[in-house]
C-alpha cells in the first residue's frame, strides 16, 4: 500500500518536472507570446495587417545576415565583420547605382546593369569571408579575434575609398523599381519586393544546410571537429567555406539596405552583427557549435523584431527597451545553455 | 529555484511592459543618440513642455545609426502616430530623409525635422513638413568671432613659448556631418579673421605633418572620449618642456571641449584656483557641464544652443498640427521662420554669464 503511494507520488512528480521542463526549454516563446498578447490588449493595432506586414519586412532586411552568421555560430565561432562589410557592399552597390545625372556622382564611368553589381557585392562580401575563413582555418584563430580585426581594417578601407562621403540619389531602377518596389498591396499595406528576395536567400540557405554534403560537414564540424577531421571532412575547406557564404548574405545585405534607407553612410551596418548574434541565439543556434535550424534562424529574427515593434507601439522610452533586450538576449542564452547541460 | 528565477525574469519584463498607458495624439520622437549630452537637454526641455501641453509622448534611441531610426519611423506610423518629430542620423545625405518625408507623407502624418539638418528641397516636398533648427554655419560664425576677440584681448597671455604665433588644436565631432564641418571651418577662419585684422599672424594647427588641421571623434559621436584621448597623446609630445606646447583649443562641441579639459587638467593645467596656467578652450552648446566649467575658470567660452528654444519651438509646432492649425501659429517672435519650412533658433555667445 505504501509502496503504490510513494510510486503515484513519483509519477505525479515526475509529471510535473517534466512539464516544468517543457515551460523551461520554451520560455522564451512563452514570454514572448506572453508580451504580444498584453501588447495586443493594450494597443489593438499591433496585430493589425500594416503592423504584421511591417514586422515581416523588417524581418526580411535582417534575414538574410543572421543565416550567415548562423553558419559561423555553428561553428562555434562568431563573426564581428557582418556590419562594417554591409557598410562597405552598400557603398559599392550606391557608387555603381547612382543616378546619372547627379551632380557630383561618385564615379564617372556609367551605371552597371543591377545584377552585375548584386553579384559584384555578394563577391566582395565573399572574399572577406574568405579571409576570415582562411586565418581561422589555418592560423587557428578564434573568429572573435579575427573578425574583430577584419571588420576594422574594412571600414578603414571603406573610409580611404569613400572619404566618408555620403551616396545618396540613387537610381530609381535599384530603389523603388527594384529593391523597394512594391509588389503587390494587402490592402493599403504594400509588400516589398525584397521580402520575396529575403525568401528566396532562406530557401537557397535551406537547401544548402540540409541537402548538401557541405552543409552536413558544417555541422559535423561544429560538433566536433576531431572527428570530422577523422572521419574525412576538409575541416580547412569547409570553415572557409561557411565565412563565403557568411560574406555574401552580408554583400546581399548591403545591396539591399542602402536602396531601403535611400543611401550609403559611414555608419550603415554599425552593429548589425549583434541583433543578426543575439537573434541566431534567441532562435536555439548555439554556441555551443553544431546546433541550428534555418527555421530557428527565421523564428529568432522574427520573434526580436516582434519585440522590438512591440515596445514603440507601447510607447516604452529608448532606455527601458535597451534593458529588456538585454534580458532577452540574457534569458535565451540561459535556456539553451540549461538545454545543452540536460543533454550532457 | 531556477523555475522560480525564470518566472521572476518573465513578470519583472511583464511588469518593465506595463509601465506605459499612453492617450491618444502620440508624437512620437526620434533621437539621433540619447548618449548627447546637449540632445539630453533639448530632450529633458521637450519631454516636460509636451507634458505641460498634455501631448502624450514616446522617445525613441537610434544610437546613432539610420537604419535603426528609419525601421523605429516606419514601425511608429504602422502603429498609428499622429506626429513624428524626427532628430535625422544621417545630415548629408538628401535620400535619407526623403524616404522619412515619402513614408510620413503616404499616411498623412505630420513631420517636424529638428536639431540635425535636412535640407530645404526635402523638407518642402511635404506640406505637413518643417524644420526647428539653427543656422547652423552661424555657431561656427560665433565662435571664430569669440576666440579671435579673446586671442586679441590676450595674445602675451596665451603665446606661452613666446614665438608670436598661437598654436591650437581643433576637434571636430563626426567627419561627414554638416555642422562639424562648418564649425571646424568657421571657428578657425572667422577667428583668424579678427586676429590677422588686429595685425597678429594667423593661427597656426600644432602639428604641421596634419593637413586636415583637426582631429575627428572617429566614431563621429562628438565624445569627450576622443577629444580626451587625442589631447593625452599630444601633451605627451607637444608641451612646453619641447616648446611646442598647445596653446588653444577649439572644439567643435561642448562634450569634447570637456574631454580637452580633463585632459589639460590631468597635465597640471586649467586650474586657477591652485594658480596653474589656463589653457583657453573653446566648445559650441553651453551645456551645463560647460557653462560649470566655464564658472570655475577652466573652460574659456562657449555659443549657446538653446535647447529649451528649441523644445518650446517644437511643442508649438506640434500642437498646432495636433489641433489642425498653422504650423507655425503662436511660435514665439524670436525665432525665424524661413520660407515657410523652416524655424530657426538664434545662437548666443555664453562666457561665464547669468
Amino acid at each position: 500500500m505504501a509502496a503504490a503511494n510513494n510510486g503515484s507520488r513519483t509519477s505525479t512528480r515526475e509529471r510535473w518536472t517534466r512539464a516544468g521542463d517543457f515551460l523551461l526549454d520554451h520560455a522564451m516563446i512563452i514570454i514572448i507570446l506572453a508580451m504580444v498578447v498584453y501588447i495586443q490588449t493594450q494597443r489593438p493595432a499591433f496585430l493589425k495587417t500594416a503592423s504584421i506586414v511591417n514586422i515581416i519586412t523588417l524581418t526580411a532586411s535582417r534575414l538574410p545576415m543572421a543565416l550567415g552568421i548562423a553558419g559561423a555560430i555553428i561553428l562555434t565561432g562568431t563573426d564581428l565583420s557582418a556590419g562594417r562589410t554591409v557598410g562597405l557592399t552598400a557603398f559599392i552597390s550606391a557608387i555603381f547605382l547612382q543616378k546619372l545625372d547627379v551632380a557630383g556622382r561618385f564615379l564617372q564611368s556609367a551605371a552597371l546593369p543591377l545584377p552585375m553589381v548584386l553579384l559584384m557585392v555578394m563577391a566582395v562580401g565573399g572574399l572577406v569571408g574568405a579571409v576570415n575563413g582562411f586565418c581561422v582555418a589555418n592560423f587557428k584563430l578564434h573568429p572573435f579575434i579575427v573578425t574583430l580585426a577584419t571588420q576594422l581594417i574594412i571600414y578603414g578601407a571603406y573610409l580611404t575609398v569613400s572619404g566618408a562621403k555620403q551616396i545618396s540619389s540613387l537610381d530609381a531602377r535599384y530603389t523603388t523599381e527594384f529593391v523597394t518596389r512594391t509588389l503587390f498591396r494587402i490592402g493599403t499595406t504594400s509588400v516589398m519586393s525584397y521580402v520575396v528576395f529575403s525568401a528566396i536567400v532562406t530557401a537557397v540557405m535551406w537547401v544548402v544546410w540540409n541537402k548538401t554534403a557541405f552543409g552536413k560537414n558544417m555541422f559535423a564540424v561544429g560538433s566536433n571537429e576531431e572527428a570530422a577531421r577523422v572521419s574525412g571532412v576538409n575541416v580547412t575547406m569547409t570553415v572557409i567555406c561557411v565565412f563565403m557564404l557568411a560574406g555574401a548574405t552580408y554583400g546581399y545585405t548591403g545591396f539591399v539596405e542602402a536602396a531601403r534607407l535611400g543611401a550609403s553612410t559611414g555608419t550603415l551596418g554599425l552593429n548589425y552583427e549583434l541583433d543578426a548574434i543575439a537573434a541566431c541565439v534567441i532562435g536555439g543556434v548555439s554556441f555551443i557549435g553544431g546546433i541550428g535550424k534555418i527555421s530557428g534562424v527565421i523564428l529568432g529574427v522574427f520573434l526580436m523584431q516582434l519585440i522590438i515593434n512591440g515596445m514603440t507601439f507601447l510607447g516604452i522610452s529608448g532606455n527601458t527597451t535597451y534593458i529588456i533586450k538585454g534580458l532577452v538576449i540574457l534569458v535565451a542564452c540561459a535556456i539553451d545553455m540549461r538545454k545543452y547541460l540536460s543533454k550532457k | 529555484m531556477k523555475k522560480f528565477l525564470s518566472i521572476l525574469i518573465a513578470c519583472a519584463m511583464l511588469l518593465g511592459l506595463g509601465g506605459a498607458a499612453l492617450a491618444e495624439n502620440e508624437a512620437y520622437v526620434f533621437w539621433y543618440t540619447f548618449a548627447d549630452v546637449y540632445l539630453s537637454s533639448v530632450r529633458e526641455a521637450l519631454d516636460s513642455a509636451l507634458e505641460e501641453s498634455s501631448i502624450a509622448y514616446v522617445d525613441n534611441d537610434a544610437n546613432a545609426t539610420q537604419a535603426t531610426q528609419t525601421d523605429q519611423i516606419t514601425t511608429a506610423i504602422a502603429s498609428g502616430a499622429s506626429l513624428l518629430a524626427v532628430n535625422v542620423c544621417e545630415t548629408g545625405a538628401d535620400g535619407i530623409a526623403q524616404n522619412i518625408v515619402d513614408s510620413a507623407k503616404a499616411a498623412g502624418i505630420p513631420l517636424i525635422f529638428f536639431n540635425r539638418s535636412v535640407s530645404p528641397e526635402v523638407v518642402k516636398s511635404y506640406e505637413k513638413a518643417v524644420f526647428v533648427g539653427t543656422n547652423y554655419e552661424e555657431a561656427g560664425i560665433m565662435q571664430g568671432q569669440l576666440i579671435g576677440q579673446y586671442v586679441v584681448d590676450n595674445y602675451d597671455a596665451i603665446d606661452l613659448n613666446g614665438d608670436g604665433v598661437i598654436s591650437y588644436v581643433m576637434f571636430k565631432g563626426d567627419e561627414s556631418n554638416q555642422e562639424a564641418i562648418a564649425r571646424t571651418k568657421y571657428g578657425v577662419e572667422d577667428a583668424d579673421k579678427i586676429i590677422t585684422a588686429a595685425g597678429k599672424p594667423a593661427l597656426s594647427f600644432y602639428d604641421s605633418g596634419n593637413a586636415n588641421k583637426y582631429l575627428v571623434d572617429q566614431n563621429g559621436t562628438w565624445s569627450n572620449a576622443a577629444s580626451f584621448d587625442y589631447l593625452q597623446t599630444i601633451l605627451a609630445q607637444y608641451n612646453e618642456e619641447n616648446g611646442n606646447m598647445v596653446e588653444l583649443v577649439i572644439a567643435n562641441n561642448d562634450d569634447m571641449a570637456l574631454g580637452a579639459v580633463n585632459a589639460l587638467q590631468n597635465a597640471g593645467y586649467n586650474k586657477p584656483a591652485e594658480g596653474t596656467k589656463v589653457i583657453p578652450v573653446f566648445g559650441v552648446d553651453a551645456t551645463d557641464t560647460a557653462k560649470e566649467l566655464i564658472k570655475n575658470g577652466f573652460m574659456t567660452g562657449t555659443i549657446k544652443q538653446d535647447a529649451v528654444g528649441m523644445a518650446d519651438a517644437i511643442r508649438t509646432i506640434a500642437a498646432n498640427y495636433i489641433e489642425g492649425k498653422d504650423a507655425f501659429d503662436g511660435l514665439n517672435e524670436a525665432y525665424v521662420i524661413e520660407d515657410g519650412w523652416k524655424v530657426a533658433i538664434p545662437y548666443g555667445v555664453y562666457t561665464g554669464e547669468e
